[in-house]
C-alpha cells in the first residue's frame, strides 16, 4: 500500500497535476507520525502509511504557509475526506482545488481511536484515487454510531454541569483544539476579537466555559468527528464528547450527517421558505 | 547535609509538612495524565512517570491571576491589590529540569522591575526534587548543560537508592531548615557509597554550536521548512517551564474591574499584531524562529542563560510532532559542517 501511495504521489508531482503532497511521514517515535509536505518527486519515499496516521491533514488547507506551496494532493482517510466535503459546501475550497488521495483504513491509533470504533467510512466516500484494497463500508445503526454518549447521557443535568466544570478547569487556553480543527477556519476567531471582548481570554472558570462551549457550538452540524481536537488537547479534556453530542442532535432533528453526502444541504446554513422548523419563519 | 528517606515515610513527611502549615504539591495521576497538583496524603503521589504534564511554572506564574481590582466613582479611582497569593508550599517530586528553570526565570522577573508575584512565591515555596530514574526520547537535559540529577534550583534533592529508599541531599539553607523541622521522618545514611539510580539521558547536540549558528542564520530556509507542519497553537509555550510571556487584560464593567495577567505565547499570530494592522511576525516560520532565537540567543545575550532546560514537554505535546531537540540537532550539525 505504501508503494502504491508513493508511486501515485510521484506520478502526480512529475505530471504537474499537483504541486505538493500533504502526507504522513515518520515521527519522533515509532508510535508517532507527522505531517510531511512533499514537493519533489525524489522525496516521495518519505511518505508512509500505518496505524499511527491519526492526523486529519485537511487542516493544512486553511493555513497560508502550506497553501503557498500550490495545489495539493492530500492523503485522506474516510473520516478526513468528510472534511473536504464540508469545506466545499461551505465555499472554502473548490473541488478542483484539491486532489484527494483516499486511503482505505481499518482504524488508527494504539489503542484504537474512539472515532474508529463505529466507522462506516473505511473507504472514503469521495476521492480522486483510491490507495489500498476497497473495503465495503458498513451501515451502522444510529444508536451504535453514538454509543460513546450512552454513559454521558445517563448523567443528570447537575452531574453534567459538574463534569464539564471539572474538565474545563484543566483548560490552559492554548487553543490547540481550534488550531488543529480543519473546520475552525475563521481568519480571526471570536476569542481574538477584543473590541468588545466577547470571550474572556483568561483561563478561569468563566473564560474556559465560554471558550469551550463557543468552540463546540460553532461546530454544531459541521464537525465530522475526526477527533483531532481531543487528540491534541494537552489537558486531556474529552472535547469530542461535546462535538459528538451536537452531531447526534443535528442528525436527530435535521436528518443530517456532516460531510457524509456531498449533495446534502448544510444543516445550519441553508434557508428554505418551506422549512419544517417553525422557529425560523 | 545527607539523610535517607524511606518511601513508607512519605506519608509522615506530608503530614509533618501539613502540621507546619505547608501546602504540598506533588505528581498526581488524573486519568491519562500525571500532573503537579495539591495532595493531601502520600497515597495520591505518583512516582512512576518520566515527566509531569504541567510544569512547575504554574505555581509561580499561574495560567491566570488577578493583579489588581479597581473601582471608578465619579473622579475617584480606588485600587485594591491582591493578598495571600504566595502560599507557603512544598513542591515535592518535581524533576531536576523543572527546578532548574526557576533560577533562570528569576533573572527576567527581577530585571527592570521586581515582579512581586514571582518573588514572593519564590520565597514561599520550597522545592524538593526527585532525580529522574528514567527518561524518554524527548528528554535532552544533558544537551543543555543539565543532568537527570542536577541540583540547580532545588532546595532538597532526592535520589533513589533502592526500590523503597531515597538519598536526601540538602542544597540550600531553606532545604536544610525543612529537613531539620522533620527530623524523625529521615534516617542517617549508612556508611559506604549508595547506589544512585539515575537515568542515562543521551546527549543529542553540543550546545556551544547553537548560538553561533543562530547569530548568522536569521534568514535561513530551514525556519520555513521545519515549521510547515506547525499549527500555531500555544501548547508548546504553555507546557514549557521557561516560557514566561504574558498578556494583561482588564475584565471590567463601566464602574469596576479586575486587571488580569494571562499566559500568552509567541506562536499565536495575534501575539505581535499591531494596532495598525501590521504584523511583524505574520507567518509561522517567523514565529517558530522567534521561539528558538529567544531561548538560545536573545536570552543568552541578555541574561547569560539558555532559556531551556531540556524537559521535552513541548515536543511531547505538540499536535504536529514538532520536535525541538531535532531542530537543535540540525543546527548543531550545520554549524559543524561549516568548520
Amino acid at each position: 500500500m505504501i508503494e502504491a501511495l508513493r508511486k501515485k504521489a510521484e506520478e502526480l508531482l512529475r505530471s504537474n497535476t499537483v504541486d505538493v503532497i500533504y502526507g504522513y511521514g515518520e515521527g519522533s517515535t515509532p508510535e508517532r507520525t507527522r505531517p510531511v509536505f512533499i514537493t519533489k518527486p525524489e522525496d516521495v519515499n518519505k511518505l508512509i502509511w500505518n496505524k499511527y496516521c491519526v492526523y486529519n491533514l485537511t487542516t493544512y488547507l486553511k493555513r497560508q504557509e502550506s497553501r503557498k506551496l500550490g495545489k495539493p494532493a492530500i492523503v485522506v482517510k474516510g473520516c478526513d475526506a468528510k472534511t473536504i466535503v464540508v469545506l466545499i459546501k461551505e465555499s472554502q475550497i473548490k473541488r478542483e482545488d484539491v486532489y484527494i488521495l483516499g486511503v482505505t483504513c481499518n482504524g488508527v491509533g494504539e489503542p484504537l481511536a474512539t472515532k474508529c470504533k463505529a466507522c462506516d467510512v473505511n473507504t472514503p466516500r469521495i476521492y480522486d484515487d483510491l490507495i489500498g484494497e476497497k473495503i465495503e463500508n458498513k451501515e451502522i445503526p444510529f444508536d451504535e454510531r453514538y454509543a460513546e454518549l450512552d454513559e454521558y447521557e445517563k448523567l443528570s443535568e447537575k452531574e453534567k454541569w459538574d463534569f464539564w466544570q471539572k474538565q474545563f478547569a484543566k483548560c490552559i487556553k492554548c487553543y490547540a483544539c481550534s488550531s488543529i480543527c480543519p473546520l475552525c477556519f475563521c481568519d480571526r476567531c471570536i476569542v481574538d476579537k477584543n473590541q468588545p471582548q466577547w470571550i474572556d481570554p483568561s483561563a478561569h472558570p468563566r473564560g474556559n466555559l465560554s471558550w469551550n462551549v463557543t468552540r463546540a457550538y460553532h461546530l454544531a452540524g459541521r464537525c465530522i468527528n475526526c477527533e483531532e481536537c481531543q487528540r491534541v488537547c494537552p489537558a486531556d479534556i474529552p472535547l469530542n464528547l461535546l462535538n459528538k453530542k451536537l452531531a447526534k442532535e443535528t442528525e436527530k432533528n435535521f436528518n443530517y450527517r456532516s460531510g457524509y453526502n456531498i449533495d446534502d444541504e448544510l444543516a445550519m446554513a441553508t434557508y428554505k421558505e418551506d422549512d419544517n422548523q417553525d422557529f425560523i419563519k | 547535609m545527607e539523610k535517607t528517606l524511606k518511601k513508607e515515610n512519605f506519608n509522615s513527611l506530608i503530614t509533618g509538612l501539613k502540621d507546619q502549615g505547608y501546602r504540598t504539591i506533588a505528581p498526581k495521576k488524573d486519568n491519562n495524565l500525571v500532573t503537579l497538583d495539591e495532595v493531601q496524603s502520600a497515597d495520591e503521589i505518583h512516582l512512576d512517570h518520566v515527566q509531569t504534564n504541567n510544569s512547575i511554572k504554574e505555581y509561580f506564574l499561574p495560567k491566570t491571576e488577578k493583579i489588581l481590582s479597581y473601582t471608578l466613582e465619579k473622579n475617584k479611582v480606588s485600587i485594591e491589590e491582591p493578598e495571600g497569593f504566595a502560599v507557603k508550599s512544598v513542591v515535592f517530586g518535581s524533576r531536576p529540569c523543572d527546578a532548574a528553570s526557576l533560577p533562570i526565570m528569576d533573572k527576567v522577573f527581577n530585571w527592570d522591575c521586581s515582579d512581586k508575584f514571582w518573588v514572593e512565591r519564590r520565597e514561599a515555596i520550597t522545592i524538593v526534587t526527585i532525580a529522574c530514574d528514567k527518561c524518554d526520547n524527548y528528554c535532552f537535559c544533558t544537551s543543555v548543560g543539565l543532568a537527570p540529577d542536577s541540583k540547580e534550583g532545588s532546595d532538597v534533592l532526592l535520589t533513589k537508592i533502592s526500590d523503597d529508599e531515597y538519598l536526601v541531599e540538602t542544597v540550600t539553607e531553606k532545604g536544610e531548615g525543612l529537613i531539620k523541622g522533620l527530623e524523625t521522618v529521615f534516617s542517617d545514611p549508612v556508611a559506604g557509597t549508595p547506589d544512585r539510580q539515575v537515568a542515562s539521558v543521551e546527549k543529542k547536540f553540543e550546545i556551544d554550536k547553537i548560538k553561533p549558528w543562530l547569530d548568522e542564520n536569521f534568514a535561513h530556509k530551514i525556519w520555513a521548512e521545519f515549521s510547515m507542519k506547525c499549527i500555531s497553537c500555544g501548547a508548546c509555550t504553555f507546557v514549557c517551564p521557561t516560557c514566561h510571556c504574558f498578556d494583561i487584560v482588564d475584565e471590567c464593567t463601566m464602574s469596576k474591574g479586575d486587571r488580569v495577567k494571562n499566559w500568552d505565547g509567541c506562536q499565536f499570530k495575534m501575539f505581535t499584531l499591531h494596532t495598525s494592522g501590521h504584523n511583524p511576525r505574520s507567518t509561522q516560520d517567523q514565529r517558530w524562529r522567534q521561539r528558538i532565537m529567544h531561548k538560545f540567543k536573545y536570552y543568552v545575550e541578555k541574561f547569560d542563560n539558555i532559556l531551556c532546560v531540556g524537559c521535552g514537554r513541548c515536543s511531547r505535546v505538540c499536535p504536529a510532532d514538532m520536535n525541538i531537540s531535532e531542530m537543535l540537532e540540525i543546527i548543531a550539525t550545520e554549524e559543524n559542517q561549516k568548520e
